[in-house]
């Protein structure tokens, strides 16, 4: 996005209209809210940046389907031009003419009309460069279809827009939304708007506007609009001095006929023109961070380099990108229904006063189909059918409810004051803009506040991301290091581990997860149109995915959820759609929701790394396997509660196949799912095991205290979770699981290394257990029946030789804090255990302590182990199946491994 | 997709022809349109190039006006028909502006065809522009009709600006003031029509005396009339005095009301007015003792529960089961008596606010207030001048107004379109004709009060006898009339509404404890699936929904009651079972 400099930002608010009643749409579903509707489809003009048009930054929804809509803004605008004094001479006209005409060509490029050109909305910037605002106010509405007001001012109307009619939603006798309007109507406005540049007066002001557009509309009959014009309103003399291309200009505005009236981009190429075209240059749209050309082509530095720092005194702020700035003016405590209030531009009346007096539950419309879901639903008896119908379907229609006039569209645009944010930020120091990246020291700038922020660090992620200093900062980081990246692929992950800025999280999410290339292209290359068999699936979950939100609810958020999707079926043709793949693209698409080839890159490299082969079509060795390996991880970290969960028969299959299969998306909200695969992002493919025991141990209490039926309906409807501290405690618990025990079969193969030029940036904790050299004293494969009969993990030897610290080569891989303290029982026989053993180690030989028919026998020994209570049990042993046993036998310490050799089980008691 | 399907024609010197098809469904998407059936035209893109020695034609129907991207189509063809990739950018650059060129063709000829439509007088100019100026005029700040200043508005303003101000314990004990008057005119009234009916009765035990021997029937009678005829002439002589007193309060108070504000705006130095504020307490004192004696506070039973509703997102509300009698929530009680005056200040400080509080009475089908539930309403009502709303009467008086409106309105209707539905609406309508100012159940009317303790605005739901028996269900009118009631709760920011759980205010033999039971799990099954529904209407605002049960029903049928609500709304914190260890 384009940076601030001097423009502002200014609100304005509108209402959409309200829908019919409680009408079903023709799936059974409430309808969308038009508010909603045209939430989603302002989405796609956040992406419209260009010099002559103002940067939509923001849309937010209010009470009652208010809308505000936040975009750059500028004080001046060509109303300046409408006193006769300030009449621009013929240069300065052709001058505006041509830079609204490139603002308008860029518009329809992308398939967009402006139909509301007035004075009042063509905005000036200081150097007096024109700015078109609310461009997208046709688009956003679908036409118009969305509100109740008509989109234009009735003087700059084009006839044609007229004779189209307009829609009132109140008039029943009209179905039909008119036609949507075409570039070339805009070119009528511009017209209009030249002439009273021209004449420094302003057209058709005195008469009503049913008069006024009965006039325009009897233009057509004229042969000279322009002379007509002039000479309806006394200024034939003016317009007759006017140079020969300000005329012709106008003359080709002001055609009648659409199919004689150019296009803006015709006009554009028009030789009146020819004078001031020169001075432009065609606008480049900058390279976006995943393209196939070189992002630093169009790079030149000027020729004497100290020009790029003349000034101490600039104002930094201006520099960053509008929507940091707007984001950073909400989080400064900027309130943008407060800013319209307090200009009474929202002006609300007590809700007491404007009840309605009755109520009846009778409406006007019946509509059979509606009918038909339901009896379909509720299959009644013929009988019941007809109270049905008037109850039911007959929704509630409202009496004596005066109109209220706050609802009125007053599209006055608020400047929102920038004071209290620049307030707020005075003390920031100007290095802190221009943080040095290669500097590997210190990654937080070095500056006075520098101990407040690393201070502020230590601060709940909570308070962090409402802290605008330290947003600021955050986020001039990491666009830095984004648009450095992949070079500054490591410095991503480092910082990614303190903390992601919401506002850069998209992309963030895929430089951690490793996103390069073309994606546009291999994204535009799928085939998302042509039906599919799973067209139907997909159909039936979209409007049940985390329809809360806003965006996800909305229609065009569910259209690009099925081209996303589709095209993820479509390029795995070895894995197939299941159900909680929608949930699983939802925070994708929410956060790339205007680049679904990222959203689309990012879930197709999510799903390899963290859910390998889950989406096959027979998943269910993988799934028993990941959830087996699950329960050992239970039983490893919390004995206690595995205990009482087998005991009660609640296994992971009854609960933890969403969980894992959508990486915990269908079970949290959005804002929730953030905070978590922040962290998961940054973990290997076994951190979701550390997640899903950090959620069992929140609800620990209530699951010991229940029996198997309570925690089934505990599951079916997941009580609130606090996702901070689960997010904490799964990070400890993966510390301190080694890696070994969530070894997988079915796990992600190791990757090819060196197939790209990029060193590999994981560390211990991000790589996986299958990315490590594969040594003799790694683990093996296990079929899923012994996996099953396992209750505890099994660790490798290498982590067993880790943990004890007696590794040869000194430097551990770990901290020491992140270990668990251990207790190495040798259960082989004594001879065995004298012939060498781990120091440190308990021997308690199998044979002694357990009988013959595998009871235990009382040992002072056994007895012995009961004072470690808290620690690591790890039981050593080279017969897999005594070790096993030990496990089974006892419930409290357990496990075994052979020493020198390779197996090794854990446990905590 | 279908199969393209290539026709070659090799005689002609060895000139290729391709022909590729795109079957139009494939690019039709799922959005439904509105209506715009007459622009819909297929249109062929025609892309020649040579590959290799070969002349080749693509072929394409494409439908207009064109719903998706054209980088998707693009890339769908260079897909589907193996389109050597030299060309790629340049079969890119046709499309787009072919599309580009078409579309521009199809805006002008509707745009067109719009035009001749009013040259030819298909359309009517007329009825055009006048069209359009009403939607500019009904729609706009800018062209709509200035507003008059309303006294209600700038009442409002004034009252909530100055019950957030020091000066609201005045206005509180003002208030107060005028009410203990209105209640002592109310007991004189009481007693003297206690005093007429105690001489009539005796009048009446010795005409009853006599009757056979000096006096006749139709002597009994006629004392019998005069009695009643005097107890009118009372009873009306009472009426309109009250209605006179709370006339002039009214004024008067909403006189002081605005003076003072407009004093308190004039002096910056409020320390004068602060005392004139502060001298009318004490005259209240004594009064306030004796209001605590008179109204002795019965014991309410109250149970209250916090929930979390929503599948991802969940919002949290709070619930509330009370046993109390409705018209509780109404009375206006003396200051003095515990927590009172504090419950009459939460009230009026939320009056103009936007968090108001909503009660549900469940009535007849008549809107009036001569008999039962809506009598004892009335008399609540009248206890206390409402200073800011008209009284219970006019109120009613205009319901019945818009009603009959209503009616008509539908009625004109149901002309229009006679072909709707004959034969569900046809027992009702003819009780609507019956009487077309009676309401039917589900129906409601809204009264506004600002003088009721803890209530601003009554629902008067309408129900018949059917709420009595036990098979009602989750499509009776009473329920789709409690859902209703909510969805105005959404829209008018009430967000704490009472709700009789039992669809009864009062407890008859046939009302068992399976009964209550039954009645009990289906109004909080639909209220919570309202609730939910009510996420999607306002975005998930927090609220309070307290479900009412009469004062009649016992201890343990409420704990009864009180136990079911968490097991319908799973309140997670009650769940604290022990477990078999």
């Amino acid at each position: 996005m384009r940076s601030l400099k001097d423009a502002q930002l200014g609100a304005f608010t509108f209402f959409a209209s309200a829908l019919p009643h409680d009408v079903c749409g023709s799936n059974g579903l409430p309808l969308t809210p038009n508010s909603i509707k045209i939430l989603g489809r302002f989405q796609i003009l956040k992406t419209i940046t260009h010099p002559r048009l103002c940067q939509y930054v923001d849309i937010s929804r209010g009470k009652h389907e208010r809308l505000i809509v936040v975009a750059e803004h500028y004080e001046n605008s060509l109303s300046i031009f409408q006193k006769p004094e300030n009449t621009p001479s013929a240069e300065k006209v052709l001058q505006i003419a041509y830079e609204v005409l490139e603002g308008l060509e860029f518009m329809n490029k992308h398939g967009l009309v402006h139909r509301a050109l007035s004075p009042n909305n063509v905005l000036m910037d200081c150097k007096g460069n024109v700015k078109l605002a609310k461009f997208g106010l046709y688009h956003m509405t679908d036409h118009g279809a969305d509100v109740d007001f008509p989109i234009g001012y009735p003087s700059y109307l084009a006839p044609e827009v007229i004779a189209q009619g307009s829609f009132h939603p109140s008039d029943p006798s009209r179905d039909e939304a008119p036609l949507p309007s075409g570039p070339k109507s805009d070119v009528w406005s511009l017209g209009i708007l030249l002439f009273e540049l021209c004449a420094g007066r302003r057209l058709l002001q005195n008469i009503d506007i049913s008069e006024r557009l009965k006039f325009i509309l009897t233009l057509g009959c004229m042969d000279d609009i322009v002379t007509v014009l002039a000479e309806e309103h006394g200024c034939l003399d003016t317009i007759k001095e006017l140079p020969d291309s300000v005329l012709e200009l106008l003359r080709k505005c002001l055609t009648f006929l659409p199919s004689k009236r150019a296009t803006p981009a015709e006009l554009l190429r028009d030789p009146v023109f020819n004078g001031i075209s020169c001075h432009y240059t065609p606008f480049q749209k900058p390279v976006s961070l995943f393209s196939s050309s070189l992002r630093c082509a169009h790079l030149v530095l000027p020729d004497d380099i100290s020009d790029l720092c003349k000034d101490d005194d600039e104002d930094y702020l201006s520099e960053r990108a509008i929507d940091e700035v707007y984001y950073l003016w909400c989080l400064a405590g900027g309130d943008l229904e407060k800013e319209l209030t307090n200009q009474e531009i929202i002006q609300s009346k007590p809700p007491i006063s404007t009840l309605p007096k009755y109520k009846t539950t009778y409406a006007q419309t019946q509509k059979t189909e509606r009918l038909a879901v339901f009896i379909s639903i509720l299959s009644l008896s013929a009988s019941r059918l007809h109270l049905l119908f008037s109850f039911v379907l007959e929704d509630g229609e409202t009496f004596g409810q005066g109109r209220d006039r706050s609802f009125l569209l007053d599209d006055t645009t608020v400047t929102l004051s920038l004071c209290q944010l620049r307030n707020r930020l005075k003390d920031v120091a100007r290095e802190a803009y221009y943080p040095l990246l290669e500097d590997e020291q210190s990654s937080l700038p070095q500056s006075n506040s520098s101990n407040e922020l690393s201070a502020a660090v230590t601060l709940p992620l909570i308070i962090r991301e409402r802290d605008t200093e330290y947003q600021l900062i955050r986020i001039i980081l990491f666009d830095r290091l984004l648009k450095a990246y992949p070079y500054k692929k490591t410095l991503v992950w480092k910082e990614a581990r303190v903390d992601i800025p919401p506002l850069v999280r998209g992309l963030a999410w895929a430089g951690l997860l490793g996103i390069e290339g073309d994606i546009q292209a291999k994204y535009e290359g799928i085939d998302k149109d042509t039906p599919i068999p799973t067209d139907r699936q997909i159909e039936v979950d979209i409007p049940r995915c985390h329809q809360y939100d806003e965006l996800l609810s909305s229609p065009q958020g569910h259209i690009k959820f099925r081209r996303v999707l589709k095209a993820w079926v479509v390029s795995h043709p070895d894995l197939v759609y299941w159900q909680g793949l929608d949930s699983l693209c939802a925070p994708f698409l929410y956060l790339n929701f205007n680049n679904e080839a990222l959203a689309y890159a990012c879930m197709s490299a999510f799903i390899p790394k963290y859910l390998y082969n889950f989406f096959l079509k027979d998943n269910s060795h993988v799934i028993q396997e990941y959830l087996t390996v699950f329960s050992q991880m239970i039983a490893f970290h919390d004995p206690e509660l595995s205990n009482h969960l087998n005991e009660i028969g609640f296994i992971p299959d009854l609960y933890a196949i969403p969980w894992f299969l959508t990486m915990f998306t269908h079970v949290f909200p959005l804002h929730k799912i953030f905070h978590l695969w922040d962290t998961l992002l940054l973990g290997n493919s076994s951190f979701p095991f550390c997640i899903g025991v950090a959620i069992l141990q929140q609800l620990r209490d209530r699951l010991l205290a229940n029996g198997f039926n309570e925690c089934i309906l505990l599951f079916s409807d997941l009580p609130e979770i606090d996702i901070e501290r689960c997010v904490r405690e799964s990070i400890s618990l993966f510390c301190w699981t080694p890696k070994s025990a969530t070894y997988r079969q079915h796990a992600q193969p190791p990757k090819v290394a060196g197939d790209n030029g990029f060193v590999k940036t994981s560390t211990y904790y991000s790589s996986d257990y299958q990315d490590m050299p594969k040594t003799d004293l790694s683990r093996e494969p296990l079929s899923l029946g012994d996996l099953k009969a396992e209750v505890s993990p099994r660790i490798s030897a290498e982590d067993l030789i880790d943990l004890c610290e007696l590794s040869l080569s000194g430097s551990s891989k770990r901290n020491k804090t992140g270990k668990p303290k251990i207790v190495a029982v040798d259960i082989r026989t004594a001879e065995d255990f004298n012939r060498g053993h781990i120091s440190g180690s308990i021997n308690i030989p199998f044979n002694t302590t357990f009988g013959p028919e595998n009871e235990v026998v009382q040992c002072p020994a056994a007895g012995g182990l009961q004072s470690y209570r808290g620690r690591v049990i790890v039981v050593i042993s080279h017969n897999m199946k005594s070790a096993a046993m030990v496990r089974k036998q006892s419930s409290t310490y357990m496990c075994a491994a052979p020493q020198y050799l390779k197996y090794f089980y854990m446990k905590k008691i | 997709m279908q199969s393209a399907d290539c026709e070659l024609n090799d005689k002609q010197e060895g000139y290729r022809k391709y022909r590729y098809y795109i079957h139009p469904d494939a690019a039709v998407t799922m959005k439904k349109n509105k209506a715009k059936a007459s622009s819909n035209t297929e249109k062929e893109f025609v892309f020649e190039f040579r590959a290799g020695k070969h002349n080749c034609v693509l072929k394409v129907p494409l439908q207009f006006p064109v719903q998706e991207n054209i980088s998707d189509l693009h890339g769908r063809l260079m897909l589907l028909h193996k389109i050597p990739c030299y060309l790629e950018s340049e079969l890119k650059n046709s499309l787009s502006s072919f599309v580009e060129k078409e579309t521009i063709l199809d805006y002008d000829r509707e745009a067109e065809l719009a035009l001749q439509r009013l040259t030819t007088g298909d359309v009517d100019v007329n009825k055009l522009t006048s069209a359009w100026t009403r939607s500019y005029v009904e729609t706009t700040l800018e062209h709509a009709r200035p507003e008059e200043p309303s006294w209600d508005e700038d009442f409002a303003n004034v009252y909530h600006e100055l019950i957030h101000s020091p000066a609201s314990d005045t206005l509180l004990n003002l208030e107060h003031n005028y009410f203990v008057s209105i209640s002592e005119l109310i007991s004189e009234r009481d007693m003297e029509i206690k005093k007429l009916q105690e001489r009539q009765a005796a009048e009446m035990d010795k005409v009853m005396h006599e009757l056979g021997n000096t006096l006749s029937d139709q002597d009994v009678n006629a004392v019998a009339s005069q009695h009643f005829d005097a107890q009118q002439v009372l009873e009306n002589r009472w009426a309109s005095e009250l209605k006179q007193v709370t006339g002039i309060q009214k004024h008067e108070y909403q006189e002081w009301v605005v003076k003072l504000h407009q004093d308190l705006q004039k002096s910056n130095n409020s320390s004068k007015i602060n005392e004139e504020i502060k001298v009318q307490p004490s005259q209240l004192s004594e009064a306030a003792d004796s209001g605590a004696r008179m109204f002795e506070e019965q014991p309410q039973l109250e149970e209250s529960f916090t929930i979390h509703l929503g599948a991802q997102l969940k919002t949290m509300h709070n619930l509330r089961l009370v046993r109390a009698d409705v018209l509780d929530f109404c009375k206006h009680r003396r200051h003095g008596s515990s927590g009172a005056k504090l419950r009459r200040l939460q009230t009026a400080l939320s009056l103009y606010s936007f968090s108001l509080c909503g009660l549900v009475l469940l009535v007849d089908n008549r809107v009036n207030s001569y008999s039962g539930i809506k009598r004892d309403f009335a008399t609540v009502a009248k206890e206390c001048t409402d200073f800011h709303f008209p009284c219970l009467e006019e109120q009613l008086e205009e319901v019945q107004q818009v009603v009959l409106y209503a009616r008509a309105q539908r009625s004109s209707k149901h002309k229009d379109q006679p072909e709707t539905q004959k034969n569900g609406g046809d027992d009702k309508s003819k009780n609507v004709e019956r009487n077309p100012s009676n309401i039917l159940p589900g129906e409601f009317y809204i009264t506004r009060h600002s003088n009721l303790s803890e209530v601003h605005a009554v629902f008067h739901l309408c129900v018949d006898d059917n709420v009595r028996s036990g098979n009602i269900t989750a499509r009776d009118p009473a329920i789709m009339g409690l859902r209703n009631i909510l969805k105005v709760c959404c829209t008018h920011d009430i967000t704490t509404v009472t709700i009789p759980l039992l669809l009864v205010h009062d407890m008859s033999e046939e009302m068992t404890i399976p009964w209550c039971l039954k009645r009990a799990e289906l109004v909080f099954k639909c209220v919570k699936g309202f609730m939910m529904e009510m996420a999607s209407w306002d975005g998930g605002v927090s609220r309070t929904v307290q479900f009412l049960v009469p004062k009649t029903i016992s201890e343990e049928m409420f704990y009864q009651l009180s136990n079911m609500l968490p097991q319908i709304f799973r309140v997670s914190s009650t769940l604290t079972l022990t477990s078999k260890h």
